[in-house]
C-alpha cells in the first residue's frame, strides 16, 4: 500500500464505526471489506470536501449495519466461544503446570485461531508468559531472594529487603497474579 | 390490496443486482468504485452503495468474476474485476430468463 488518501473526519469516524461493528467477521473478510469501503470513501469523501458533501457520500454508502447485513448472517450473529478458544485460554492460564508443555499448547491454539487479531495474540502470549505456573515460580523466587549463609554467629546475608526492592517485588507479584486472569478475560471477550 | 412490502421490493432488487454487476463487466474490466458508482448513477437501482461491496466479494467467491490488483495514478492500488467464463454463462442464462419474466409481468400489469 502506498500512502492512503486522507479521509474527511466524518468518513474516518464512519470507518471506525464499521470496523467496530464488523468485529465478529472473519478477519480476512473484514479487512477486505474495510479496504474497499476506505477506497470508496477516498473517492467520495476525501479530506477537504465540505461537511455537506461528506454527509451525502456517507448517506449514499449506507449504515454500517446495512452493509454487514448484506455480508451475511454469519457476520452479524454473535458467536459463541469455541472449544478451540476455551482450550487456548485455559492452557495459557494453567497449562504451565503440565511441565510447561501445556502452556506451549495454549500458544499453538492461540496463534492458530482466527478469532483473535495479532495484537490480541501478543497480549495473550506476553501477559504472562507461562501463566500461573510462571506466577507461582516468580513468587517462590521473590520470597527467597534474601538468603543468609555462614555459621551461626557469623552470618552474611545477601539480597536483603530494600524499600525499592520491595516495591518492585509487590509490582511483580501483582503483575504475575493479576496478569493471566485479566489476559484470559480479555481474550474471552475478544473471541466472541 | 395490501401495500407492496418494502422488503419484498428490496429482495427483488437484490436478486437482480448481481446480474447488473455482471452486465457492467461485459467486455471491460472495472475497479470496485467504478462499478459501484456506475450502478449508483442508475435511478432506483441501488439505495445503499456500501451493500455492493459484500456482493462483489460474493461474486468473486462464486468465481463469476476474477480480480487483479493494478497500480493507479491517484492513490493506492485498485482491485479490478473481470467476468469469468462462468460469469458470462450465468449472465447469458439470466438475460433470456429476464426477458421472458419481464415480458410476462408487463403483459399482466398492462392487462389490468
Amino acid at each position: 500500500m502506498t500512502t492512503p488518501t486522507e479521509l474527511h473526519p466524518l468518513a474516518d469516524t464512519y470507518v471506525k464505526e464499521l470496523r467496530d461493528a464488523a468485529r465478529r467477521m472473519p478477519r480476512a473478510r473484514r479487512n477486505e471489506l474495510l479496504a474497499e469501503i476506505r477506497a470508496h470513501l477516498a473517492e467520495t469523501a476525501p479530506a477537504g470536501v465540505s461537511q455537506a458533501e461528506a454527509l451525502t457520500a456517507l448517506e449514499q454508502l449506507g449504515e454500517p449495519s446495512a452493509i454487514l447485513a448484506e455480508q451475511g448472517t454469519d457476520a452479524a450473529a454473535p458467536r459463541r466461544l469455541g472449544g478451540h478458544e476455551i482450550g487456548a485460554i485455559l492452557l495459557l492460564m494453567f497449562g504451565g503446570f503440565i511441565v510447561l508443555i501445556g502452556w506451549l499448547g495454549g500458544l499453538v491454539l492461540l496463534w492458530s485461531s482466527d478469532r483473535w487479531t495479532t495484537r490480541d495474540k501478543l497480549i495473550g502470549t506476553f501477559v504472562v508468559p507461562g501463566g500461573y505456573a510462571a506466577a507461582a515460580y516468580a513468587l517462590l523466587l521473590i520470597s527467597s531472594t534474601s538468603e543468609c549463609s555462614g555459621s551461626p554467629g557469623h552470618m552474611t546475608c545477601t539480597g536483603g529487603p530494600t524499600t525499592l526492592g520491595q516495591i518492585g517485588q509487590i509490582v511483580l507479584a501483582i503483575f504475575v497474579l493479576g496478569g493471566p486472569l485479566l489476559s484470559a478475560l480479555y481474550l474471552a471477550r475478544r473471541a466472541r | 390490496m395490501v401495500q407492496p412490502d418494502a422488503s419484498s421490493i428490496s429482495q427483488l432488487r437484490r436478486g437482480v443486482l448481481e446480474y447488473c454487476v455482471l452486465a457492467l463487466l461485459r467486455g471491460n474490466e472495472r475497479y470496485s468504485y467504478e462499478i459501484v458508482h456506475a450502478l449508483g448513477q442508475v435511478e432506483g437501482l441501488v439505495t445503499t452503495e456500501g451493500t455492493l461491496y459484500p456482493l462483489l466479494s460474493r461474486l468473486r467467491k462464486e468465481q463469476l468474476v476474477s480480480t487483479t490488483w493494478r497500480e493507479s495514478d491517484a492513490g493506492p492500488p485498485r482491485r479490478y474485476y473481470r467476468l469469468t467464463a462462468g460469469g458470462e454463462a450465468r449472465l447469458a442464462t439470466f438475460l433470456s430468463e429476464w426477458i421472458r419474466f419481464r415480458d410476462a409481468v408487463d403483459t399482466l400489469l398492462e392487462g389490468q
